[in-house]
């Protein structure tokens, strides 16, 4: 299953897990089975449409997701998926 | 190296230790700006002041204290709130050879700073540091990505916890921002940096670098976007130290 990387300030969903195993062939499919596993997960990462946060980005590797094919790129079970949000602190 | 400026954009708990990099890394004329004063619950990262300096404005303080440390060194303290007018006017004044750090803890400003930066043809380094962990960006508009490439906008402040409401490691800022000096003497130097992000998280201790692509259509970087929307600007500095802003 793809690995997914938790960013520090949505680990107090996953109750402090810095990676997640999550089950899917799409970015999208596995940020479904994220929010299931961890509710509340996915609204911080996608807005009411169901698109990625301005703030936020996702990529597969090191291939970011909206030069893909965003929600519906495809994931291997070996890939890694990056949630990487805009971090405000300084 | 020994004729550029650096120009670090909040002295907190990125801007202090940025401070101690750039001296480390051989810089001899820097600029630092902020409006605040010196807070005790603070100074376990914002390491560059002590008791003595409670309630003292930071940029004399830390002005002090790299004098201190480096009696040759060229430093400017500027107590400024910034704002859209005084931003731009701050980097309007600025020689071609400078490059900025932008330390600040307001989202909204980090944006602003980066879009300033692109009209005005300054380099700069973003980063942004909270609980165990941060970023940092290097960013020469119009070479790799910007700041806007990777992020299209700022949170929304319920979305933006500060540091205050949630905590930060003095250590991760510390960490954070050191690599931020160092990416701004590697940007002033030449090196191929402009456009990478590096994450850090110190609980995982496994740096992440991205080097994302520039977007098409970038209102931070592609000259043909519209430019892009400003939020409004948070608080720059607490009231006590609004007198210290004076220009």
């Amino acid at each position: 299953m793809p690995n997914v990387r938790i960013p520090t300030p949505l680990r107090k969903y996953t109750q402090g897990r810095e990676e997640v195993t999550v089950a899917g062939d799409t970015v999208g499919v596995v940020l479904d089975g994220l929010e299931q596993s961890y509710p509340g997960i996915k609204e911080r990462i996608c807005d009411e449409a169901g698109k990625v946060r301005r703030f936020v980005n996702v990529f597969v590797g090191e291939d970011d997701i909206r030069f893909l094919d965003n929600l519906a790129t495809a994931v291997k079970a070996s890939d890694e998926i990056s949630i990487v949000p805009a971090i405000a602190g300084g | 190296m020994a004729g550029s400026r650096f120009l670090v954009l909040g002295a907190g708990g990125l801007g202090c230790p940025a401070l101690l990099g750039l001296l480390a890394g051989g810089a001899r004329r820097i600029g630092v700006v902020d409006c605040d004063v010196v807070d005790a619950t603070n100074l376990h990262r914002q390491v560059l002041y002590d008791l003595g300096d409670v309630g003292a404005p930071k940029v004399e303080a830390a002005t002090r204290r790299l004098r201190e440390r480096s009696p040759g060194l060229e430093i400017e303290p500027i107590p400024l709130r910034l704002d859209e007018r005084t931003l731009s006017s701050l980097l309007a004044a600025q020689s071609a050879d400078t490059v900025v750090l932008e330390c600040s803890d307001q989202p909204d400003l980090k944006f602003l700073v980066h879009d300033l930066c692109g009209e005005h043809h300054l380099p700069l380094v973003v980063g942004g540091v909270q609980r165990w962990g941060g970023q940092a960006m290097a960013v020469r508009h119009g070479a790799g990505a910007c700041f806007r490439c990777v992020f299209e906008g700022a949170p929304p402040a319920e979305l933006a916890p500060s540091c205050a409401a949630v905590g930060v490691l003095g250590a991760a800022a510390g960490a954070l921002g050191f690599l931020m000096a160092h990416l701004a003497v590697a940007l002033d130097a030449g090196d191929d940096v402009a456009g990478t992000l590096i994450a850090l998280d110190l609980r995982e201790l496994r740096p992440q670098q991205i080097r994302p692509g520039r977007r098409a259509g970038c209102p931070g970087c592609d000259p043909h976007a519209p430019r892009p929307a400003q939020g409004p600007l948070g608080p720059a500095c607490s009231t006590s130290a609004a007198a210290a802003c004076s220009r």
